[in-house]
């Protein structure tokens, strides 16, 4: 096989980008909400929630992918949707995987503030929408930590995005499965090149996440 | 002290779960009154701070109501005032999230409240960075900022050293009468009650026990647990005696201790007697016009500024307070003999209850 052009790098890194980056949106999305609200209100159940978040966010990858290929098969219950071995699968699996870090570290974060502080708040006669801003505000480091949790996350996650992505040339090939394929075809050049590119992605925007945090120590 | 209601508790329920058990609280009538400061005063557990949220609206009544009559905020600053993220002066903004005023009058009202608890010189610094006196000083800012009608406040004092007490308290009170606001705060110190209040409620129990004028309450609580909350703490049984002494009634304590006091009950009453200890007198070597007997002296304990003095007297132990290093303070020791007086005036008595 040919080493990957420069062309080709370009277009398995921005799929990785495309990708990941659409994943890491859905989670915060819907992750956010469903972690204010654990975090801040007490009912029937919660603790049994907050299980399932905490073994969610130490659920093996590959065993994430395996569900998830199960569900997408043409004979599981979302088979009709025909996402099997395509990008919108990939982003489905990246979503499992990431969602209960954002969850976990956002209750956690809401946990950390103290007891009455909503109320200390809402006793100043804050309205409720000013009230979850300045929670946001108030737990942003938090919440800088669950978005480079969840990228790094499902940046370098390789087992599920092979199984139900396929690893097809062109159209769901990205950097950690190119890079798997490679290694094992012994093109150990072209895995470290792809390599190198994976991890100055992480450092870039881990690095750019961490410009923010500190800065929001200030 | 104006006549009109800010807050009004009637027939007040409150439940309260936990893993240490369920709590309830039950006020029947409590009036806060505009422009005056109510103290609420009741032992750990009594539940002075679900009282205050209660009036605050955090607490959900099982029954009752609490009523606001009126127009401006009602607001409360908490015994652990938690600092928000961002400057002291960012801090005081929060408070005018939502409403409508202009952005020179946040910034003049912001000033104001910084400069009345003297912390206008840390506006720039971050809230987290402050001492728990600062950041108590925060937390009235904010509020007084609000220019609320209403203020609660639970345990403001706590956890501050005597002198970071003496000095917020002074700051409270004439920010209070600058303001005219109407507080209802909760505390268990009463040197600041004292200092602080218009008129004092006390809580025994999730019930509020007794509510009146601050002098009132003092110096006439209606159960001994008060009498011991208020600060009465010498308190002894005794038996209203047949025959009166003049206009005074007496009471036997045992054959050979009498009180006299003005307090009216029918001979035969068997009754608690009152003293506050700093209306109990000592002399040592010579009587006084209203003696109540010698008793001895078994505790002395001096902190620099007061002494403290535990008496052995018919059998129970009394206290009074003096002004360290004067007068009978300096000669006073552990074992004197001691005659005790006290003004009948200030002879408290309280029925004992069957049962």
């Amino acid at each position: 096989m040919d080493p990957p052009s420069a062309a080709m790098l370009v277009e398995i890194t921005a799929r990785t980008l495309v990708v990941c980056l659409t994943a890491l949106a859905i989670s915060l999305a819907v992750g956010l909400p469903i972690g204010i609200a654990l975090g801040r209100r007490h009912f029937r159940g919660r603790v049994a929630a907050v299980s399932l978040i905490n073994t969610g966010m130490g659920a093996p990858p590959v065993v994430v992918g395996l569900i998830v290929y199960l569900a997408l098969q043409r004979n599981g219950p979302f088979g009709a949707l025909s996402w099997l071995y395509s990008l919108e699968a990939m982003v489905l699996a990246q979503v499992v995987i990431a969602l209960p870090l954002v969850v976990g570290i956002t209750l956690a974060a809401v946990g950390s503030l103290d007891e009455d502080w909503e109320l200390q708040v809402r006793t100043l006669g804050v309205p409720k929408r000013w009230r979850l801003w300045l929670l946001v505000r108030e737990i942003r480091l938090g919440l800088l930590a669950a978005v480079i949790t969840a990228l790094g996350g499902i940046l370098s996650e390789v087992g599920a995005v092979m199984a139900v992505g396929g690893n097809l040339d062109g159209e769901t090939r990205v950097l950690t499965t190119a890079i798997l394929m490679h290694t094992q075809m012994g093109q150990l050049e072209d895995a470290l090149a792809l390599g190198a590119i994976l991890l100055g992605l992480m450092l870039m925007l881990a690095g750019l996440l961490t410009v923010v945090q500190q800065s929001g120590r200030s | 002290m104006s006549g009109a209601t800010a807050l009004s508790v009637r027939d007040l329920r409150v439940e309260l779960q936990s893993r240490r058990g369920s709590f309830l609280l039950t006020a029947d009538a409590l009036d806060l009154n505009a422009r005056e400061a109510l103290v609420i005063l009741g032992p750990n557990g009594s539940g002075k701070s679900t009282l205050v949220r209660a009036l605050a609206g955090l607490e959900r009544p099982a029954s009752g109501h609490v009523t606001s009559a009126v127009t401006g905020a009602v607001t409360m600053v908490f015994q652990r005032p938690a600092p928000l993220a961002g400057s002291v002066a960012h801090n005081v903004h929060i408070a005018f999230l939502g409403k409508k005023l202009s952005g020179a009058e946040r910034r003049a009202r912001v000033v104001e409240a910084l400069e009345r608890f003297k912390i206008d010189h840390l506006a720039e610094h971050r809230a987290a960075t402050l001492s728990g006196g600062e950041l108590r000083r925060l937390a009235l800012s904010r509020a007084f900022a609000l220019r609320p009608a209403v203020l609660l406040l639970d345990e403001p004092f706590a956890g501050l050293d005597a002198d970071g007490q003496a000095a917020l308290s002074l700051d409270l009170r004439r920010a209070i009468s600058d303001t005219g606001v109407a507080v209802a705060m909760v505390t268990h110190d009463l040197r600041r009650a004292m200092l602080l209040s218009d008129r004092i409620a006390v809580l025994i129990d999730g019930k509020l026990a007794q509510i009146g004028s601050r002098d009132d309450v003092l110096e006439r609580p209606t159960t001994p647990d008060i009498a011991r909350v208020v600060g009465m703490t010498n308190l002894v049984q005794g038996v209203v005696g047949e025959e009166p002494h003049g206009d005074l009634a007496l009471v036997e304590v045992d054959a050979q201790h009498r009180v006299a006091t003005r307090t009216a009950y029918a001979a035969g009453t068997r009754v608690w007697v009152g003293i506050r200890p700093e209306h109990l007198k000592l002399d040592i070597g010579r009587g006084d016009v209203d003696p109540i007997g010698e008793g001895v002296v078994r505790e002395i304990i001096n902190d620099g500024v007061s002494v403290s003095v535990g008496i052995d007297w018919a059998g129970s132990e009394l206290r009074t307070h003096l002004m360290a290093g004067r007068g009978l303070a300096r000669t006073i020791e552990v074992g004197s003999k001691v005659s005790l007086s006290a003004s009948p005036e200030q002879v408290h008595l309280i029925p004992v209850r069957a049962g």
